[in-house]
């Protein structure tokens, strides 16, 4: 190995991929809009509200009151009802599912029983809903779930159960910070394999391999410029989307020397791949086209983008086979889960499959095959 | 490794198959060290595969080839770092400039000395030294090759069909800068299929086909040996000319669309043609005398023709 050498094909590397501006562009622009559009398609779902109509027939300061704390629940959006429409109507109306209705007297019973001066006072609120939608049980089951608090503490005793709540995860994670962790994995194998096969074939069409095998250059320096390169992108990738990730959706994720890692190994084990495509496509199509038949089930199945649970169960375990999972689910133990002992298993599963390939990419690439 | 040798390149009975085809069949040379060795010869008939068995790159079927003493099949290591070389169809990265080029290869050979610029301005390209290879014409891109192929200068510099593909003018600026090389006692192996490539550069010459070395001297030897007559060209002849020359019984040595080349013993037999034309009533538009070349020498020793390409026959400039 000589550092010069490889020193200088970094460069020349380093410079071509500067220098074209256009593929430089899409390269490191794809995953991040991955990011975006899925990052804002699924970010109702993180944290949904529901729309809901109020009509205050009490007009008081009470009720209005009782109005405010549905909406700081924060489940809720309030639009208000005019106390002068027939609600029935309103809801068939405006298509909404659901008409909250305070009657007349709200405000006078709830002191009554607040003084107790009358300790049975009581309202009657009229849920107005259309069956056929089918979200309006989930929000009248959260709805009952407030009064039942209000009730609970108008009663002026504490309750007999309480409850708590105790994740099985250090914190609880949004769907995108799900995601980036997979499109990192994801973005880092594609940058990899297509690298390599690509300028692979390309340096042999041109005869710049055939050029270079009548200098001192080795083999071990070609293949360790080209995995530093490879290196270098990743990492200039993977922060363009971290970057993007916190500055649009304020991700949370833990940041620590498993994501280099990780990196590291997402590199090896797809150079090593590509290696061994492009020595054993004979035409440059070949090897671009078993690149794309091996990278695009594996995106799918492998759960980088959902969670490969949502999938039937011998996809499950077939997912296990893929090495795309372990980077994906190795990224996510560290950056999601902040789990290191997970991080680790991961770690050495995809380090035995990378070390395997990728010597099996420098024995099978050979300059010119014996001419 | 032997002794230093007399000779910069030895091949003894090399022959290389692919499959049934013998691509080069049993061909024995030596080039001596300082010499411009050129070998002459039509595409497939071995050059390439001959040049880049001597480069290391390409293994014999049989056969010793030795460089500067060494067995090419053994010391691949030492030999790189002492030759030079410009592949046939030589390109380079596109977006990399001529300077960085030329110094990416000198890094390559460990090159801390290397005269970048000195290179660069050898092979006169010192107005394109930042401009990328992308950008330049086939000859500029041949003599990029050339710089390249003296980075970590070499004891012997092959060169494989170094102006294919060029128009005459930017040919003839690369045989400037290999004349320079000439002048500075480089061993040069030069493949070419322009006889006038060969004619001008070459010491010797090795005339090949079909995996075959027919014959081998110097540009003048060879001429003298086996093409020893005047030849007359008549441009642009008519089909009465035509069966004039036919009938007076000399030998045509080659006539394409209308021109003819006609061997001649004598000058006096240029005035009978002449005469006889002229009497029939028949017409040509132009004619010249002249020795004959490499050209003649490889048809009469293959019946084919070297070339039909523009720098086949006289120049046109
Ligand atoms: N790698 C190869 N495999 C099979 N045949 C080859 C190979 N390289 C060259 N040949 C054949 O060997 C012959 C000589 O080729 P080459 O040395 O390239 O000729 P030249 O350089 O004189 O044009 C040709 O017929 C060519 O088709
Ligand atoms: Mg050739």
């Amino acid at each position: 190995m000589n550092p010069r050498v490889v020193g200088a094909n970094l460069v020349v590397k380093l410079r071509c991929f500067y220098r074209e501006k256009t593929a430089m562009f899409f390269t490191l622009a794809f995953p991040i809009i991955l990011i975006l559009v899925f990052g804002t398609i699924f970010m109702s779902e993180d944290n949904v509200s529901y729309h809901l109509c109020v009509q205050d027939l009490d007009r008081t300061k009470s009720s209005a009151q009782s109005i405010k704390t549905l909406e700081h629940n924060g489940k809720f959006k309030i639009t208000k009802v005019d106390p002068d429409v027939n609600a029935t109507q309103y809801v068939r109306d405006n298509r909404v599912n659901l008409v909250l209705v305070i009657p007349k007297g709200y405000q006078r019973h709830l002191m009554q029983r607040a003084m107790l001066s009358n300790p049975n006072a009581s309202v009657t609120i009229t849920y107005i809903y259309d069956p056929s939608s089918s979200s309006v049980t989930t929000k009248m089951e959260i709805l009952n779930g407030v009064f039942a608090g209000i009730n609970q503490e108008l009663s002026g005793k504490p309750p007999f159960i309480r409850t708590v709540e105790r994740s099985i995860l250090a914190k609880k994670y949004r769907f995108i910070e799900f995601f980036v962790p997979g499109i990192i994995a994801m973005a880092v194998m594609t940058l990899s394999l297509f690298g390599t096969v690509d300028s692979d074939t390309e340096l042999r069409q041109k005869g710049i391999i055939r050029k270079l095998s009548t200098t001192p250059i080795t083999r071990t320096d070609w293949i360790l410029s080209n995995i530093l390169y490879q290196f270098i992108l990743a990492v200039i990738s993977a922060i363009a989307m971290l970057l993007v990730s916190y500055a649009v959706f304020d991700v949370s994720l833990h940041i620590d020397a498993w994501l280099p890692v990780f990196i590291l190994l997402d590199v090896f084990a797809f150079v090593g791949i590509g290696m061994i495509l492009t020595r054993f496509a004979k035409e440059a199509q070949s090897a671009a086209a078993a690149a794309n038949a091996i990278s695009y089930p594996m995106m799918f199945l492998s759960g980088s983008f959902f969670p490969i649970e949502l999938m039937p169960g011998f996809l499950q375990t077939f997912a296990k086979t893929l090495p795309l999972y372990y980077l994906n689910e190795g990224l996510r133990a560290s950056m999601v889960f902040e789990d290191n002992m997970a991080a680790l298993r991961y770690a050495a599963v995809i380090g035995i499959f990378a070390a395997v390939v990728f010597v099996l990419g420098i024995l099978a690439s050979k300059w010119e095959e014996g001419r | 490794m032997t002794k230093e040798a007399e000779y910069a390149i030895e091949v003894d009975k090399l022959t290389k198959r692919y499959g049934d085809l013998s691509a080069v069949n049993d061909i024995s040379f030596t080039v001596r060290k300082g010499e411009v060795f050129a070998f002459l010869g039509p595409n497939g008939a071995g050059k390439t595969t001959t040049v880049e068995i001597i480069e290391t790159i390409r293994t014999p079927t049989s056969g010793n080839v030795h460089l500067l003493g060494m067995d090419v099949t053994k010391k691949k290591h030492d030999i790189v770092r002492r030759i030079g070389v410009l592949p046939q169809e030589f390109s380079s990265f596109d977006r990399i400039t001529v300077r960085e080029t030329v110094q990416y290869y000198s890094r390559l050979f460990s090159g801390r000395n290397t005269d970048i610029d000195g290179l660069i301005d050898l092979v006169n390209l010192k107005d394109k030294t930042n401009e990328q290879y992308k950008n330049l014409s086939g000859g500029l891109r041949q003599r990029v090759g050339i710089a390249i192929a003296l980075v970590n200068d070499p004891e012997v510099v092959f060169l494989d069909e170094p102006t294919t593909g060029l128009d005459p003018r930017a040919r003839r600026e690369v045989w400037e800068v290999l004349q320079g090389l000439k002048k500075k006692g480089k061993t040069v192996f030069l493949t070419t299929h322009y006889m006038e490539e060969a004619e001008l550069l070459a010491d010797t010459v090795a005339i090949i086909s079909k995996g075959k070395i027919i014959a081998m001297g110097s540009p003048g030897e060879l001429v003298e040996k086996n093409a020893n007559y005047p030849v007359l060209t008549l441009q642009s002849v008519d089909e009465k000319a035509l069966e004039i020359v036919r009938t007076m019984g000399f030998e045509q040595v080659l006539s394409n669309h209308k021109d003819i080349k006609i061997r001649v013993e004598h000058t006096d037999d240029v005035q009978k043609i002449l005469s006889a034309i002229k009497d029939a009533g028949a017409s040509y538009l132009g004619l010249d005398v002249r020795k004959p070349n490499l050209e003649e020498v490889f048809l009469k020793l293959t019946g084919e023709a070297l070339s039909d390409g523009p720098a086949g026959g006289r120049g046109a400039e």
